[in-house]
């Protein structure tokens, strides 16, 4: 191949010299040289590190200090549930705010190439697209699983002396905790990709952030709201990216939920359809 | 090489580029010249594929943009200043977009001298004055050692000393054989550095040619003439076609004629003449001839209040 290449004729700038043909390897370096360039990058990632900890260390002190004031009251301590399930939930807890996060820092993956012009440079550099759409997924995928997977750990080595104190059951190997932790992550990639999505298809940060938050906030507590009025709307809520994705995070037959392979489908659904939706409206839209 | 055919670009109902034809050849720096809204940047955003014909195609060297395999190799562009993050420094920029086609660091490194941007490269785009922010567009746009360069409106808020550096480069370009595409609105610049002129109006081609013909085309040769027999001159001179204008005692302006006729009808009747000077159309003026009618928008004042009206009396 080397030869090919030496033999070829090529216009003699020296520095040029091994310039190579553009390939998905070399849009995907690309992407992470973009990505990790930007100073927003380290500062949501560090927030979203700030916030799965505190949480997780808040909520084992919290619940800590209710079991032993219900110590002595047994048909109080029933009413907080399973512990083990309440307590391997813990270093995943600040997952409801952590989302939005790392969601809007997935938004503007794509929507500030809009926003400040980049786009242009992008996909002249790019002209077919599709592989710098596909390089961001990656990006995207692997840096929110990261995040994800690294805060959930941070949050339980935070969270385990604390529950140790109170003496409630916070064990790494638990079914219960490994499943918090691992559908933890899937539903952080999730939330990504549909904000990449939507950053794609709004082409917009602002407004990308606000349907993600409408998505997984507004949503849920107006259709929760409103299911005392119109009955089949909480059976319809089950199927919110939300809902199907903490489902998986819960302990099979648990109410209100998705049995586990449904709600595998049901998330499996929300990465691709809107995903898919994008890369063609990419594909055909003027940059 | 650009070759466009019958390329046609609608935003919505409003036609922006008009069915344009044309080539750009290789080894001359072509201007491409027209009124603001005229078609320039939505012609030169097809060429590059971030703005999908409506109908028409336009290839680089036999391809359309997006197919070759090396686009940056191909197509140097500077599309508009400032396309980068404003929180990305220079070198970052041009290091992601490197990083795509795998050129390595040297290069940019060299794009950044040759474009004068050493000192601020690391600094972040958002701070950079126009002038810096176009020679940052036009290092990117050098980035692949590309054998076509497209640059719009180039010398947009540059000092005279970038205007100039400029103005070499796209020649020192088109003298190694590759194909410099330069659009402007300013007709002057465009007289010193094209070699060819495409100018376009409404969306439209209104002419094709090389610069002198565009400057020269269209109008009868015009000829100062200086002599102390004005008199028997303009009888001399005095046939169908000519039109004579005496501008002063010994002055006469001869339209219809060019410098040979008539120093040869001078000899004939033994008139000294002490001065013979064709009379160029200047560019600008060239130019306002060819768009009367194409320029979209128009400053409503004076003079050209006329014009416009007169104009859409003609369109009824």
């Amino acid at each position: 191949m080397s030869t090919e290449t030496m033999k070829r004729p090529r216009s003699a700038a020296p520095g040029a010299a091994g310039a190579g043909k553009l390939s998905f390897h070399g849009v995907l370096r690309s992407e992470f040289i973009k990505f990790f360039s930007l100073p927003s990058t380290m500062i949501l990632i560090l927030a979203t590190l700030v916030v799965m900890v505190g949480f997780s260390a808040l909520g084992a002190w919290g619940i800590g200090r209710s079991m032993a004031m219900f110590a002595s009251n047994p048909e109080m301590a029933a009413q907080m549930g399973d512990v083990n399930e309440l307590s391997a939930s813990l270093p995943a807890s600040g997952l409801v705010f952590a989302q939005l996060i790392i969601g809007a820092l997935a938004v503007m993956v794509m929507s500030s190439e809009f926003a400040t012009g980049s786009a242009r440079s992008t996909f002249v550099a790019a002209p077919t697209r599709q592989p710098v759409f596909w390089a961001k997924m990656l990006l995207v995928t692997v840096v929110s699983a990261v995040v994800a997977l690294a805060s959930i750990l941070l949050a339980y080595l935070m969270a385990k002396p604390i529950a140790e104190n109170y003496k409630l059951p916070l064990d790494f190997a638990s079914e219960a905790f490994q499943r918090n932790l691992w559908f933890g992550v899937l539903y952080v990639v999730m939330v990504s990709l549909i904000g990449l999505a939507l950053g794609t298809l709004l082409k917009n940060s602002a407004g990308g952030i606000v349907v993600l938050a409408a998505l997984f906030f507004v949503l849920p507590i107006a259709i929760g709201g409103l299911s005392g009025i119109i009955s089949w709307l909480a059976d319809a809520a089950r199927f919110l990216p939300d809902s199907a994705g903490s489902a998986l995070m819960k302990m099979p037959g648990a109410a209100n939920a998705l049995e586990p392979l449904a709600a595998g489908l049901v998330v499996g659904a929300w990465i691709v359809v809107p995903l898919a939706a994008a890369a063609v409206l990419l594909q055909r839209r003027d940059i | 090489m650009i070759t466009a055919e019958a390329l046609t670009k609608n935003y919505g109902t409003k036609r922006a580029v008009d069915g344009v034809t044309f080539t750009v050849q290789p080894g001359k720096v072509t201007g491409f010249l027209g009124p603001n809204g005229a078609g320039k940047s939505t012609t030169m955003r097809m060429i590059v594929g971030l703005d999908r014909p409506s109908f028409g195609n336009v290839t680089v060297n036999g391809r359309r943009y997006a197919e070759h395999a090396a686009p940056l190799r191909e197509v140097g562009a500077l599309l508009e200043a400032k396309s980068v993050h404003r929180s990305r420094s220079a070198r970052t920029h041009l290091r992601a977009l490197a990083a795509t086609h795998s050129i390595p660091n040297t290069r940019v490194d060299e794009v950044i001298e040759l474009t004068g941007l050493g000192a601020v490269a690391t600094k972040k785009v958002g701070g950079f004055s126009l002038g810096m922010g176009q020679r940052l567009g036009i290092a990117v746009a050098l980035l692949g050692d590309p054998q076509t360069l497209i640059l719009d409106e180039p010398v947009n808020g540059l000092d005279p000393e970038g205007v100039l550096w400029v103005r070499n480069l796209a020649r020192h370009q088109a003298s190694q054989g590759k194909t410099v595409f330069i659009s402007s609105h300013l007709m002057s610049e465009m007289a010193l550095t094209a070699d060819h002129l495409i100018v376009i109006g409404r969306g439209r081609i209104i002419a094709d040619a090389p610069i002198d013909a565009v400057i020269g085309g269209g109008n009868v040769p015009t000829c100062m003439v200086k002599t102390d027999s004005a008199e028997d001159l303009m009888n001399a001179l005095a046939a169908e076609n000519v039109q004579l204008t005496r501008m002063d005692a010994q002055t006469i302006q001869v339209a219809g004629l060019d410098g040979r006729a008539i120093a040869t009808r001078a000899l004939d009747r033994q008139i000294l003449l002490y001065e013979l000077t064709p009379v160029k159309q200047s560019l600008e003026e060239a130019y306002m001839a060819l768009t009367q009618d194409e320029v979209e928008y128009r400053s409503h004042a004076g003079t050209d209040m006329d014009a416009a009206i007169s104009g859409k009396q003609a369109q009824r």
